[in-house]
């Protein structure tokens, strides 16, 4: 079951908006940062994508550095 | 020789759009938006940006901290803890041409357009400046606000040092 409890109240809209803003930003950081650490440890993109819940092509569209598409 | 004043403005839109994106990757976001514009336009040689901020007794050095602490305050409502040191994400890659968020367009757009209604009409700083007083929610809004900044007081400030030649 899921806990809501710990949830926010979105009756904040102002705060609530700018949570989610924040939380997405962190969210693209912490997966660049994983994917860079995936990479060097040998993961594949069809891996990462997998991981990731998306196909290797579109991990690899989103996240390969310009040096990796070359 | 004194340039074109169209060329002028393609100098300063290339200037502001690239100071924009190494504003965003500096910061670790996708794409550039209006707080990146902005933090672009502190750099413009007219130095209208800046002395919109200086003429309410604001160091424009202030908006780049107020962004973060905007940020971690927003996590900090969901529970969400990061340290000030937390900077050790890889940045993003940058796009092949300019791409921005859709507010960051907005805000753009609307300082061009700001800039054409001016004398000389070319696009400088302080437009960009009264362009995101314009926008009434999001990151910008909030680190003004945090700095107690009003934006409509800012907007009016922006149209002096534009003023100011």
């Amino acid at each position: 079951m899921v806990e809501h409890a710990e949830l926010p109240s979105p009756d904040d809209p102002q705060a609530a908006l700018a949570a989610v803003v924040a939380l997405r930003r962190l969210a693209n950081q912490l997966e660049r940062a994983a994917v860079d650490h995936a990479l060097r440890d040998g993961w594949t993109w069809a891996q990462i994508g997998q991981a990731l819940g998306v196909s290797a092509q579109a991990a690899h569209k989103k996240l390969a550095h310009k040096k990796d598409l070359s | 020789m004194k340039l074109p004043r169209a060329l002028q403005d393609v100098r300063t839109i290339e200037a502001l759009l690239t100071g924009a994106e190494a504003e965003a990757q500096r910061a670790g976001d996708d794409l550039p938006g209006p707080e990146h514009l902005l933090l672009s336009a502190f750099g413009l040689p007219d130095g209208t940006a800046r002395r919109a901020f200086e003429r309410l007794g604001a160091d424009p050095a202030d908006f780049r901290a107020a962004v973060e602490t905007a940020h971690r305050q927003a996590l900090q409502y969901v529970g969400v803890t990061v340290p000030d040191n937390a900077g050790e994400f890889p940045p993003p890659p940058l796009g092949g041409v300019h791409r921005m968020t859709a507010p960051g367009q907005e805000v753009f757009q609307a300082a061009v357009k700001l800039s054409k209604a001016t004398k000389p009409s070319l696009l400088r700083g302080g437009h960009v400046v009264a362009a995101v007083c314009g926008q009434e929610h999001g990151t910008v809004a909030r680190a003004l606000t945090a700095l107690g900044i009003e934006r409509s007081v800012l907007a009016a400030a922006a149209r002096e040092a534009l003023a100011d030649r």
